[in-house]
């Protein structure tokens, strides 16, 4: 039972965590096309802009990472 | 870069501006604040033109704007090349032009004309095509009358049939038919008595009722048809004879226009260059920027052209004037091509760094890193081989590929570290074994090794920061980076010795020379500050992305393998994991790409790297 609460939690961390970034990612990435199309010159700070919500998943995989090998 | 300002006596002004325009070497300042000492200014003011140069800079725009409006008006081709002295027939082309816009004008509005009437007799023929079959089975008696439709949406026929049914109390048929573009045509028959209220009511309810031109009216159907088709190929033979003329000219007078056009828009820049140009009584000042290594030739070919008449003084360069100063960046020829990845980014300001080299050196590792597949990096060195030769005149896509080559050694040396080769395939092949680390198995040692890149990547960041506020004499800036890079150390020490990587008994100094060090990095960074540092921290973390992106790049290697086992025959196993193989390739060459990218924009950049550098724009042809 343990296991299996264990590997719950760690899949809720790394998926919350990627459905949170998706959404931020879907948002930005609307607002950034919309942006190149009018000035594309902007192309690094958009990549950037798109890029910053990435953070939330990787933590998501460091955390569930963690759960998974400090709970073991 | 060099801040220079050229003087010479005012009458050379034109073949100095000349002289410079052909070197392309100098960006002029259009202002002397910063280039002229202050008790000077007094007597320095903008150069005037005379009026010979403003009515010569009047009639070379309105040459261009004629000669533009020209090129509208005959079709684009290519214009071969003509070597005849412009100024030679300057005055012969200012006086044709007129005639010859008007010549060509009349010509374009008569095609445009044929091409409107073209188009309209193409819809006539259309419906008058669909229509003909209704027109055999509607009735024909003097009493009815018929009104042609178009019928945009297939919904609207049941809205005509409710209309005519109110209208007509059912005394009418309507047949519809679909024409050759895939218009719905519509034919009404109906008592000619009821004919203008049904013709009103589809004007109330806008459905367009199609009518036909004033010189239709005398014909019979059967004739309509066939005026259609004769007026037809006559227009369109009329504008072929028109496009024939259009073409002709174009091949005898463009060539000359457009050799007067680059002529006068040489000279027009020059004419409008000398506006940004001081002057005093006698002489002519120049204010601008040199890249450094081109100044010592330049003052030298200068004196020799002109005869020691224009000097160049290089003049010191201020801190009001960092923010100015133009960039151009150069670098050796190995990073070269990782420019294309730092020109999606603003230029970096001029007292800041030139982020090439450091893109040129970690791009390719983390990217190697990443992928660590040498079967996957002998194949995408092989294809970026071929490109680069395929496409030697593109630089940009060169560029991309020779970016693509480098990153592609880097991922073969990471694949014989891990011991990857078309995932695990060297290994059943070859017995190649990991030299560094399993990816596959070993992930809390490659999260672990992911962070370590990430700390030094940082740190070095960091570093720079500081390097970059010492090099602007800003000692608070230098107290906070020095102050930042040992907390983040402390830290990283701190986190080490909670997870046993290093020794438990570190913990308490750590934590002492945090709190110690925590006052400096409040005084010098302000409230911010711990919020900067706990980004730091988070900008360490992403770097786990290198072992995450690279694990599902080895997953993938190691289902397609298992996958093409699991088929049972050899040549179906071939075909399934070279297509999957091929899918992974794909997605091992971006995703790497974008991730290795984005670690330098988001996390390392951002540790030292100021943008907002202007572009050096030299006065060239």
């Amino acid at each position: 039972m343990e296991k299996v609460l264990t590997s719950l939690a760690a899949a809720l961390a790394i998926g919350l965590s990627a459905l949170a970034t998706a959404w931020a990612q879907s948002r930005i990435g609307a607002a950034g096309a919309g942006t190149l199309a009018e000035k594309p010159e902007l192309t690094g700070t958009v990549i950037i802009l798109v890029a910053i919500p990435e953070t939330m998943v990787i933590l998501g995989f460091v955390v569930a990472s963690m759960i998974l090998f400090t709970l073991k | 870069m060099s801040k220079v300002e050229i003087v010479g006596p005012k009458g050379m002004l034109r073949e100095v501006l000349g002289f410079l325009r052909d070197r392309g070497i100098m960006q002029i300042e259009p202002v002397f604040k910063g280039f002229i000492e202050k008790e000077d200014e007094e007597h320095i003011r903008s150069f005037l033109p005379d009026e010979k140069t403003l009515g010569e800079r009047l009639f070379l725009e309105d040459l261009i704007r004629k000669i533009d409006e020209l090129s509208s008006y005959v079709q684009e081709a290519p214009v071969r090349t003509i070597y005849i002295d412009p100024l030679s027939i300057l005055d012969t082309v200012a006086t044709t032009i007129d005639r010859h816009i008007a010549g060509c004008k009349e010509l374009f509005e008569r095609k445009e004309k044929l091409e409107g009437e073209a188009s309209e007799l193409h819809r006539y023929r259309l419906f008058l095509n669909a229509l003909a079959s209704l027109f055999r089975t509607a009735e024909r008696t003097p009493d009815l009358d018929f009104i042609g439709l178009t019928i945009k949406e297939p919904g609207m026929v049941g809205r005509v049939r409710t209309l005519l049914s109110q209208i007509t109390d059912w005394e009418f048929d309507l047949l519809t038919e679909t024409a050759e573009d895939g218009t719905l045509v519509g034919l009404i028959t109906i008592e000619k008595s009821m004919s203008g209220k049904v013709k009103k009511s589809l004007s109330n309810e806008h459905i367009p009722e199609l009518t036909f031109p004033p010189s239709f009216e005398d014909l019979s159907f059967a004739e309509k048809i066939v005026y259609v088709q004769k007026r037809i190929s006559l227009v369109l033979s009329e504008k072929e004879e028109i496009n024939r003329k259009l073409e002709r000219f174009a091949h005898r007078w463009m060539p000359i226009y457009t050799r007067v056009k680059e002529w006068s828009e040489e000279r027009l820049s020059l004419l409008r260059t000398a506006a940004s140009v001081f002057e005093t009584r006698m002489c002519f000042f120049i204010n601008g920027w040199i890249p450094s290594g081109e100044l010592e030739k330049a003052g030298k070919d200068l004196a020799d052209v002109f005869r020691g008449e224009v000097a160049v003084e290089e003049k010191g360069i201020f801190e009001e004037d960092l923010v100015r100063v133009p960039v151009i960046l150069k670098n050796p020829p190995y990073f070269r091509p990782f420019e294309l990845l730092v020109r999606f980014l603003p230029l970096p300001r001029y007292s800041s760094f030139d982020p090439t080299p450091f893109i040129g050196i970690f791009f390719p590792v983390f990217f190697g890193m990443i992928l660590g597949d040498a079967g996957y990096g002998l194949l995408l060195a092989g294809l970026s081989l071929v490109m680069k030769r395929r496409l030697r005149k593109r630089k940009e896509l060169r560029d991309a590929f020779t970016i693509l080559l480098i990153c592609s050694v880097y991922a073969i040396f990471f694949g014989i570290l891990y011991g990857e080769f078309f995932g695990e395939l060297g290994s059943t092949l070859f017995g190649l074994a990991p030299v560094f680390i399993e990816r596959r198995s070993a992930i809390k040692p490659m999260i672990l090794f992911s962070l370590s890149v990430g700390v030094v990547h940082i740190i070095l960041g960091l570093t720079m920061g500081l390097v970059a506020a010492l090099r602007r004499k800003s000692r608070r800036e230098a107290l906070y980076k020095i102050s930042m890079i040992l907390i983040t150390v402390c830290m990283i020490a701190l986190f080490a010795s909670f997870f046993e990587v290093f020794p438990g008994l570190l913990a308490r100094p750590l934590i002492i020379a945090i709190l110690v060090l925590s006052p400096f990095l409040f005084f010098s960074g302000g409230l911010l500050a711990p919020l900067e540092l706990l980004k730091s921290i988070g900008n360490i973390i992403s770097y786990v992305r290198i072992m995450a992106i690279g694990l599902t790049s080895v997953l993938l290697a190691f289902a397609a393998n298992r996958i093409a086992g699991m088929t049972g025959d050899i040549v179906i196993g071939i075909v399934v994991a070279s297509l999957l193989h091929i899918i992974n390739i794909i997605l091992g060459v971006f995703s790497p790409a974008i991730h290795s990218l984005r670690l330098h924009y988001v996390e390392f950049f951002s540790k030292f790297l100021e943008h907002g550098g202007r572009r050096f724009e030299p006065l060239r042809k």
